[in-house]
């Protein structure tokens, strides 16, 4: 069997969380397999020779580096060579990326490229006898799904950041450039725009009152919502299809792509609880979850659970709640 | 300019999800299909070039006979023309036969431009776009939330965590996968509908593409063993009762985490 080729990941200067989260799965499968069979990482930017050496000794073993100026940042490019190069001269038929911004736009190309089996954003990994045992949610989170690979070629599989513990034991490894050839590019970074500042900051309110998609339509939203987030003195909150669909502004939007909270009570109204948005809500203190179907997945980060129509629910709540602090 | 637009059929939103007898997948008979909404976007911003000038806009999709629905609503919003891959062979396919499949498509056309949403809402891959680009050696952009199109480039933004945009300018012909929100799709007007009836759809099979053995069922890499009911793990404490009792529980729960 092949080696495994992990491709870490550098932002803001610093080697991502979610890279050892990818050092505990390779580890976990080549310690399952064949003694032969390698760990080996790849580390792409501009002036991170020092990241590579430290992911080298972190559990990323012999390392290669794609240094040059035209990768500082992101680009699919530039990337798709690094790791093709990096894969062969690992010998891996094993690739993992993390499932970010990056991973899922590079990743898919690469298997393209190998025609190789392809598995995205999965929260587990096994080694199951010669082969491979994935795990990943599919349906927006509303089921699970185990998948195998056929055949003896080699796997891309991208992985869910926070799914698994980040790697915490050292490796012996040197770091080893890898030529990329850069010129041809048809893809050019021209910028990022960082995000831009929030008219309303969700981070700070104790309690939200948030809907989702099950809310229905914007007035509802006036007529249902609102009223519970003024009756606990909340701010209001949405998922991505509510403000995908113009009912609420950005700023509203909890999940990956909006804002991360972790207020004393989070109320779910009419939300499934797709990975999306648990990661932008599941650390708060409290968390209720009101959605007619009794498999939302919400209902498994949720304290407390109700399962009924969220329009008998919410007003009654809300009338019990301004009865509460009027008496 | 000429573009293709990658359009799937995925299960309804609200569909009920039973799964099959095998554990493979879902049971599909007697559930409601609507176009993924992720290629809605798609379809949407190829429309735009349409309106802004001279193009050709050609939606493929592959499945069953019940994609049919599917590519005439596409054609009813102002797609001109259809190509609908229909054949048993092509069932089964993991995302790499979708691809292979959808760039031999590609490669008979030869749009300018390939629009396609960035994932499915029912196997949630996200794998099939940049698959399809790297096969047909073009550019791609994933989870892209507004292009501006000139003649012979794309400047893309492309969403990052937390609200962050990354700037990519993008050589045509290339590939862009759309996220959800990226505009606001129109419906199919009732004259469009109508006009919709007389545009051609073209039936193809893996065949008719050269790729008879390479694509489908026998062909996949990746298997699914068997799909399930996530673990629910402790769970949430389900509240039971009649509303008012319900509410009155939680009002409780409320007051106890000093929150009232
Ligand atoms: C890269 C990427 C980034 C993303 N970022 C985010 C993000 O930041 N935030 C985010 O939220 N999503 C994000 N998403 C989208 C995410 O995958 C889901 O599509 C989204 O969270 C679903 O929103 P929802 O739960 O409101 O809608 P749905 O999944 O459609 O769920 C609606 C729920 O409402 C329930 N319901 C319907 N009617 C009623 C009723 N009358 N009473 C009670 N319950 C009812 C239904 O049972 C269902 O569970 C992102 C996706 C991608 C790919």
């Amino acid at each position: 069997m092949g080696n495994i080729l992990v491709v870490a990941e550098i932002q803001k200067g610093e080697l991502r969380e979610a890279s050892y989260e990818l050092l505990t799965q390779a580890h976990a499968v080549a310690g399952a397999g064949d003694a032969g069979r390698k760990v080996r990482s790849l580390v792409i930017g501009s002036g991170v020779a020092d990241a590579a050496a430290e992911f080298a000794g972190k559990g990323g073993g012999d390392t290669y580096l794609a240094d040059a100026e035209g990768l500082a940042a992101y680009n699919v490019n530039g990337w798709e060579a690094a790791i093709l190069a990096a894969a062969e001269a690992a010998e891996a038929d094993l690739i993992l990326l993390s499932n970010t911004p990056s991973g899922w736009d590079v990743a898919p190309r690469i298997a393209a490229a190998l025609d190789a089996a392809f598995v995205s954003d999965c929260f587990k990994i096994e080694a199951d006898g010669d082969g491979l045992a994935l795990y990943r949610r599919v349906f927006n989170g509303k089921l699970d799904a185990k998948l195998s690979v056929s055949g003896a070629g080699p796997v891309v599989a991208t992985m869910q950041p926070g799914a698994c513990a980040a790697y915490e034991g050292t490796s012996q490894g040197a770091t080893h450039p890898v030529e990329v050839k850069l010129d041809g590019a048809k893809a050019v970074f021209v910028e990022v725009k960082a995000a831009e500042s929030k008219g309303v900051d969700l981070t700070k309110a104790d309690i939200i009152v948030s809907g989702g998609r099950g809310v229905g339509d914007p007035e509802k939203f006036t007529e249902v919502i609102q009223p519970l987030a003024d009756a606990l003195g909340a701010a209001m909150g949405a998922s991505r299809p509510v403000v995908d669909a113009g009912w609420l502004p950005h700023e509203y939007q909890v999940g990956s792509s909006g804002q991360v909270v972790q207020p004393k009570l989070y109320i779910a109204c009419g939300i499934s609880g797709a990975i999306q948005h648990l990661v932008g809500m599941k650390t708060s203190n409290f968390i209720v979850a009101i959605n007619k179907d009794p498999d939302a997945p919400i209902f498994e980060v949720a304290d407390i659970g109700i399962v009924a129509d969220l329009f008998e629910v919410v007003p009654a709540l809300t009338k019990a709640v301004q009865e509460a602090k009027g008496g | 300019m000429k573009v293709l637009v990658c359009l799937k059929q995925v299960p309804h939103s609200d569909a009920r999800l039973d799964i099959r007898d095998d554990g493979a997948w879902i049971k599909d008979d007697g559930v409601k299909f609507e176009i993924n909404s992720y290629d809605t976007y798609a379809l949407e911003q190829a429309l735009r070039v349409k309106d802004a000038g001279e193009a050709e806009v050609v939606v493929v999709s592959i499945g069953p006979d019940r994609v049919t629905q599917a590519l005439r609503t596409a054609l009813g919003m102002g797609a001109d023309r259809a190509v609908h891959v229909n054949d048993p062979e092509a069932e089964g396919s993991d995302p790499l036969g979708v691809a292979k499949i959808l760039a031999a498509v590609a490669a008979e056309e030869s749009p300018d431009l390939i629009l396609t949403g960035f994932m499915s809402e029912d196997g949630n891959f996200a794998a099939v776009p940049p698959m399809v680009a790297r096969l047909q050696g073009i550019p791609s952009a994933t989870a892209v939330v507004q292009c501006e199109i000139s003649d012979s480039s794309v400047r893309v933004e492309r969403e990052l965590e937390g609200g962050a945009m990354e700037v990519v300018d993008l050589e045509m012909p290339c590939l862009i996968a759309l996220q959800t929100g990226a505009n606001q799709v129109r419906y199919a007007s009732l004259k469009g509908i109508m006009q919709a009836k007389k545009k051609p759809v073209d039936a193809k099979t893996v065949a008719d593409l050269g790729l008879a053995g390479q694509v489908g069922a026998s062909a996949v890499k990746v298997v699914i063993e068997k799909i399930y009911r996530p673990d629910k793990g402790e769970g949430a404490e389900m509240l039971e009762g009649s509303t008012g009792e319900v509410v009155s529980q939680l009002v409780g729960k409320i007051k106890e985490l000093g929150l009232l």
